[in-house]
């Protein structure tokens, strides 16, 4: 959340009070909904509820229990259970995580370390024909969302050349070894991963290079070239740390969007994580699976911040010290 | 200070493109519809019928004319962007300035509560309002536009505090200018970069989430959109109409957001005193 506050306990407080907010909407969203919504909604779906079904899930959202009840049974993690996959949505949750975390680790790992690395060379070489191009090419990209480059991979490489799967992350009832596997799975994430790198590096390398620009010109910059340090460790150990800060500011602000670009990615390319769990949720109208993805993709974005709220002042002691 | 600030933006490349863009694409949107003959919802055509006089881009799997479409889901996009970004734009200079203005208390709360919706993903509150409410997307949009004013009100207030200790202030205010004669005189008009930029980078964003959910399926179906047309188009892909059903409305969708996104990062540039010097 800010970095700027400075007591910690403060802000756990405050990521308390917003997890609060979050579980206090979900519990009290069904009862907010007009009249016998559970009737109007499964009429119109794909999904056809038995008499005892019906019941079960009007139980569930219309029944007399407490708010303490339904955060104990959240921590119990009976979630609701699912009418259009009959599986608790828990279990459904728990199996697609694992996808999502794949993805968007590796795909946020890999737009932080390339877009940091080319900024701060690109500062480096500042007025350059190359850097001049770099800073046009990544502009561009900036300006192109991750429907139309995933659309675009998906077409070229995966349904007319062939090169890659177009769905999945697993080649089904395959007998193979674990290198194979590996292989195989890496296979299958190439596509979705490279458009969302595709759609992070650029924000990171523009504003790794900015920031970058702006540290070369200060006074302990002087001092590290007059000191006769190697160019490398000029650029890498003095000026780059400082810049690294916006770029760890911006990642927690991207990941408030991290489950809606897996959304998009993920349901282009049928990847097995949340985004597409929550897409054929929306698209069979299932209410207690969309509840549960969305209620914990939410506590997950809020936990997340927390930990990079405290971790920042490791990476930046001055902040620490500000405390 | 500004004239010339005015002056550079001219011959910056990025604004002048994006600029050209966004007029381009507001020709197209005020004209296109009014000079095309079909309407989108007329579905009495040729299923998947290919290019002709008639029908410049074809004919889509429901017999309805794909350019009519087109034109059709661009305005919804461009419009729920307006809205949105339009919304987002007033509640944050609104919380923006009163936060610079009166400090203290006011300050305090607004900038927690700021900090509390931060955390909160905007498009999963979207996402659960279009699959349990319905609302229009009207409705939508100015949901989207009520939680995305945090950051931008932050950076208004930080540089509100800016002007708000120039001298130039100091000299009205000893001249016995009220704080409504301030804000009004100087503190709104002097932070009008700041919100063109606040009002490009969220309407960027509320139009990709537009066609982000529309490609999900959360609108009602029967509404035109980029996002549905692209979702529809994607499942035909094995035969060779994908040139004139889904790269139309792929190449629509990335010139919106490229044309806001070269504006605003162009006024970012040379407006954010941070960033001027990184020209």
């Amino acid at each position: 959340m800010s970095h700027t506050s400075r007591n910690p306990r403060a802000s756990v407080a405050a990521y308390l009070l917003a997890a609060l907010v979050l579980v206090y909407l979900s519990y009290r969203l069904p009862t907010l909904l007009p009249g016998d919504f559970v009737t109007a909604m499964y009429a119109s779906s794909h999904v056809t509820l038995t008499a005892e079904q019906d019941a079960q899930l009007k139980a569930w959202y219309q029944g007399p229990s407490g708010f303490g009840a339904y955060i104990a049974g959240l921590a119990r993690l009976d979630w609701g259970y699912s009418f259009a996959f009959l599986t608790p949505v828990s279990r459904l949750i728990l199996e697609a995580l694992p996808w999502t975390l794949l993805l968007m680790g590796s795909a946020h790992l890999i737009a932080m370390a390339g877009g940091f690395v080319a900024g701060v060379e690109a500062a480096w070489r500042r007025g350059g024909r190359l850097e001049k191009a770099a800073v046009g090419g990544m502009t561009v990209l900036e300006g192109l969302p991750e429907i139309a480059t995933g659309v675009a991979l998906l077409l070229i490489l995966a349904l007319h050349a062939g090169w890659f799967p177009a769905a999945g992350a697993q080649t089904a009832y395959a007998a193979m070894g674990l290198g194979a596997m590996v292989a195989d799975a890496l296979h299958h994430l190439a596509l979705p991963l490279a458009t969302l790198v595709l759609a992070y590096l650029p924000g990171n390398f523009l504003l790794t290079r900015a920031s970058m620009v702006m540290v070369l010109g200060e006074p302990f910059m002087q001092t590290a070239r007059a000191k006769g340090l190697s160019a490398l460790r000029q650029r890498y150990a003095h000026a780059a740390r400082n810049a690294l800060l916006p770029l760890v500011t911006r990642f927690v602000l991207r990941l408030a969007f991290m489950v809606t670009g897996a959304l998009v990615v993920e349901t282009i390319f049928a990847y097995p994580g949340l985004g597409t769990l929550l897409f054929n949720a929306i698209a069979k109208r299932d209410l207690p699976l969309i509840q549960g993805i969305v209620l914990f993709s939410s506590l997950m974005v809020l936990a997340v911040n927390l930990v990079l709220d405290m971790v920042y002042g490791i990476i930046d002691p001055r902040a620490a010290h500000a405390r | 200070m500004h004239d010339d600030l005015v002056a550079r933006l001219k011959t910056d490349p990025w604004f002048i493109g994006g600029l050209g863009l966004v007029l381009a694409l507001g020709v197209v949107l005020l004209i296109g519809p009014w000079l095309w003959p079909h309407d989108p919802h007329d579905m009495s055509f040729v299923p998947l019928a290919p290019p002709s006089a008639a029908h410049w881009l074809g004919v889509n799997d429901g017999g309805m004319d794909i350019l009519a479409e087109l034109f059709h889901g661009m305005r919804n996009t461009v419009v729920f962007g307006l809205v949105a970004g339009g919304l987002a734009l007033v509640l944050a200079a609104v919380i923006g300035l009163a936060a610079a203005w009166f400090g203290g208390l006011i300050d305090a709360v607004c900038m927690r509560l700021a900090d509390i919706m931060l955390a909160i993903p905007a498009v999963m509150v979207l996402i659960v309002m279009a699959a349990f409410f319905r609302p229009d997307p009207l409705t939508l949009a100015l949901i989207l536009g009520a939680l995305l004013w945090p950051s931008t009100a932050k950076g208004i207030r930080a540089q509100a505090l800016v002007v708000k200790n120039r001298r130039h202030i100091t000299a009205s205010r000893q001249m016995g200018a009220s704080g409504a004669r301030i804000i009004v005189k100087h503190l709104i008009p002097e932070l009008f970069p700041f919100y063109l930029i606040g009002f490009g980078v969220k309407a960027r964003m509320a139009m990709f989430m537009e066609a982000s959910l529309a490609f999900l399926g959360l609108f009602d179906p029967s509404r035109k959109s980029l996002g549905l047309m692209i979702n529809f188009a994607l499942k035909y892909y094995y035969l060779d109409i994908w040139w004139n059903w889904l790269l139309p409305p792929l190449m629509v969708l990335g010139l919106l957001i490229m044309a806001v996104t070269f504006l605003a990062i162009s006024m970012e540039k040379h407006f954010d005193p941070r960033l001027r010097e990184a020209l």
